[in-house]
């Protein structure tokens, strides 16, 4: 990809902002798990948590390219910034965006694109996770209101949520055809939040289990319409992945500068550890596979705002980037030697932080599952 | 092992063990099953028993069923110490020469079987759970679970006497209380010195049972997020006291707070295997399931029909359990007398 004018600004911009804003206190945000309002409220500012939202929602109504380049340039930093980034950019905006009615829209899309709101994206159960067609939760109509019961695991942003997409069995029997999507006020009686997992990565990311009991869920939250819910919920994850994806390439990358930059410095047997053979070529290889993932994932980008479905493209981007920001990372921690294995690099951090990109939103099999099922359908 | 006569052992001995002046629980199921055995075999059933001051058990055990009550009262019996009762037991069936011995699969009997049978030179099967009379020769089969219950051995003593077994606790049925039976007390001559024992027991420290041994408990009464605060799990204590059980919790609960993480079951909890478990408000998530699903007898009470842990429940309650808890209790106590 060649980029236009507005992305190397855009790039420029954000490549700044992660520099200033980011990168100095990731180390500390890990140490408190948690991500800091004032960084929040900035990356609403900016609308890097809404850049495919049309404008008159209040997003930057910019295209998938921007949205890439936008998540890179964050995870390169710090990936648990990049993970509340994507959480708001794809997993909430793009059902609300998609299968909200108008007043949802402007009820909770703008409130996330302000970043007044911050909002879950909640499906994976305790016995539900790749196989999402296993749902328990459910919700039952009474009145006006569905009534909601169930519980929901590993739901990014769950503690700090002032609203969650939640899935839930409308109609038992029906498998995924009786599935529907909810938007649930955090607020409401009856909504909990499990303690906040220990996580190895991305751990100023706030994680825990959604608890629903009883909850009384007006009628118009409804998201679309009965039975869609697991529609809803592929169509948001194929968006998701490709911000996951340049998420894993940022991660890469940020290894990958980080054993340029200490390839240089650290001296042995006389020479700097770039003038070992070895080590070049080691070099050379996590730049060639990082080069081309990223030429997936931006061509990807591309098709999806032609229009293109790209349900396979987005699972190869997922898959391939996020196996790759695991290999680089190891190679990247390998050319610290020891200091590597010490907190005060910062290659310990994105070498755990890598580790979640093959697993959540799909993991890599179920990507593998997904490109197979397109290849032999 | 030596060659003995065989023939002249006769009847069924069971050790009553007693704490702080107490019989424990598991004497009574010993002679429950001892009576049965002694009915097929048409012999005495008969007690040891050791302590200091002991007159009033010795008038339960006879109540219970038993012909004769053997009695050793001293000071230096009233707690149980591994040499002072090995002493006194094995010299009593050299003297009484008891054809079968029932010790109480206790932590005291646990100590105490395997260094009579070494002295008295005989077979001894731990921890059993089925105990039958073979009709053929009148020998006693002791079933016991092996290699953690995956396979159930069946040993038999052929050529030694008595044919000793530890019982695990809980699983025979208990002796029927009869008053008006009679027995007879016979005390053993014995001497006891104080150099004979080379133990001394200087305090007893009864815990406050907070030490939780999920693993060992026969009955496990478990909560989750359905007692809606800490407070439910008194209610499960209750439950818990009239089955000598123990508490145990899913994540969510320990999660919440309500409870010390040592209580948690499942994945990343403890792994148990209890006779029966019972899962209080507990949705039955797999990570909970992998950590219970291999007890014996599993009971859910849970106000969702549709909730995942009816798929390993063997029965199965749907309601409130802050209704059905209490009637279990109160069920109890009514059947308990
Ligand atoms: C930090 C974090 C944040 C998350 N955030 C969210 C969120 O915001 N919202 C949300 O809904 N979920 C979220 N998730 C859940 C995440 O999407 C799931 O963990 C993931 O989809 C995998 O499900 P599972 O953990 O149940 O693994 P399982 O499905 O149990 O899979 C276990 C292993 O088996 C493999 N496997 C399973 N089925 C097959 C098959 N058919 N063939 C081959 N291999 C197979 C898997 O690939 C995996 O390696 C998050 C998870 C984490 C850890
Ligand atoms: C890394 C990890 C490890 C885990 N390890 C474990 C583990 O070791 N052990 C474990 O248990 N879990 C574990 N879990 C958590 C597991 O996934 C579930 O979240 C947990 O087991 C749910 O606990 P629960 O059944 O008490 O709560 P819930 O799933 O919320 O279920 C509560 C149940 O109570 C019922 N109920 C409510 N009120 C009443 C009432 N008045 N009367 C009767 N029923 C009522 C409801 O119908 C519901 O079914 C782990 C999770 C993670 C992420």
């Amino acid at each position: 990809m060649i980029f236009k004018k507005e992305h190397l600004l855009l790039q420029k911009a954000v490549r700044k902002f992660a520099e200033e804003e980011v990168q100095p206190y990731a180390a500390e945000r890990e140490k408190e798990g948690a991500i800091s309002r004032d960084l929040m409220e900035k990356l609403a500012k900016y609308k890097y948590t809404s850049p495919i939202v049309p404008k008159e929602y209040g997003g930057a109504g910019a295209d998938y390219t921007s949205y890439v380049i936008i998540m890179e340039e964050i995870s390169k930093k710090c990936a648990s910034t990049g993970t509340f980034t994507t959480a708001a950019a794809s997993l909430v905006s793009s059902p609300l965006l998609n299968f909200g009615t108008e007043e949802q829209k402007q009820k909770y899309l703008t409130r996330i694109t302000s970043g007044e709101a911050i909002g879950a994206f909640g499906l994976t159960e305790p016995g539900a996770g790749s196989d999402a067609s296993g749902q328990t939760t459910n919700a039952v109509l009474v009145g006006d209101n569905y009534v909601l019961n169930g519980r929901k695991t590993f739901i990014t942003n769950a503690p700090i949520a002032d609203f969650a997409i939640v899935i839930a069995v409308t109609e038992r029997g029906k498998g995924v055809k009786g599935t529907s999507a909810f938007i649930v006020d955090m607020n409401l009686e009856g909504v909990s939040c499990g303690a906040h997992e220990d996580k190895m990565g991305i751990r100023a990311t706030e994680t825990s289990d959604l608890i629903m009991e009883n909850v009384k869920v007006p009628k118009e939250n409804i998201l679309g319409k009965e039975g869609q819910g697991f529609k809803i919920a592929m169509h948001t994850l194929d968006t998701g992945r490709i911000g996951v994806a340049a998420q894993a390439l940022g991660v890469a990358q940020g290894a990958m500068d980080e054993a340029v930059k200490y390839s240089k410095e650290r001296v042995q047997f006389g020479k700097s550890l770039s003038k070992f053979q070895d080590i070049q070529f080691k070099l050379a290889n996590m730049e060639t596979k990082i080069c081309a993932v990223r030429a997936l994932l931006y061509k990807t980008a591309e098709m999806k705002e032609a229009g293109m479905s790209i349900t396979k493209e987005s699972a190869m981007c997922k898959y391939m980037a996020a196996e790759v920001a695991n290999e680089v990372a190891y190679d990247a921690l390998q050319i610290h030697g020891g200091y590597g294995f010490i907190k005060d690099y910062p290659i310990e951090r994105i070498y755990r932080d890598a580790r979640i990109m093959s697993i959540y939103e799909g993991t890599s099999q179920v990507q593998q599952m997904v490109i197979a099922g397109s290849l032999l359908k | 092992m030596g060659k003995q006569d065989i023939n002249k052992y006769k009847n069924i001995w069971v050790f009553a063990e007693q704490r702080h002046g107490k019989l424990m629980p598991v004497v009574v199921e010993l002679v429950g099953e001892g009576r049965k055995l002694a009915k097929e075999r048409n012999v005495e059933l008969n007690a040891v028993l050791l302590g200091e001051n002991i007159e009033e058990m010795t008038k339960e055990l006879i109540a219970y069923g038993v012909q004769n009550v053997y009695t050793a009262d001293h000071e230096l019996l009233k707690n149980y110490t591994t040499d002072g009762y090995t002493k006194i037991i094995s010299e009593a069936i050299h003297e009484y020469k008891p054809e079968i011995m029932l010790i109480g699969a206790t932590h005291i009997g646990r100590d105490l079987a395997p260094r009579i049978a070494s002295r008295v030179d005989t077979g001894l099967t731990a921890d059993c759970t089925k105990l039958e009379i073979d009709p053929e020769d009148g020998k006693i089969k002791q079933t016991r679970p092996a290699f953690g219950g995956n396979i159930m051995a069946t040993i038999v003593c052929p050529e030694n006497r008595p044919q000793m077994s530890t019982v695990r606790p809980g699983v025979m049925d208990k002796a029927d209380v009869d008053n008006s039976r009679k027995g007879n007390i016979v005390p053993l001559n014995f001497s006891i010195k104080k150099e004979d024992i080379r133990t001394e027991v200087l305090e007893i420290v009864k815990s406050d049972k907070e030490i939780v041994s999920l693993i060992d408990a026969n009955f496990i009464i478990s909560g989750g997020l359905g007692l809606q605060s800490p407070d439910g799990f008194d209610l499960l204590k209750q439950l818990a006291e009239k089955l000598d059980g123990v508490i145990g919790s899913s994540r969510a609960a320990v999660d919440k707070g309500w409870i010390d993480h040592s209580h948690q079951v499942g994945q990343t909890g403890v792994t148990v295997k209890p006779n029966i478990y019972f899962a209080c408000g507990i949705s039955g998530a797999i990570q909970h399931l992998a950590g219970m699903n291999q007890s014996d007898i599993i009971i859910a009470i849970n106000k969702d029909p549709n909730a995942p842990i009816f798929s390993v429940a063997d029965y199965g309650i749907v309601g409130d359990l802050f209704e059905v808890v209490p009637q279990i209790i109160s069920q109890l106590d009514s059947v308990r007398g």
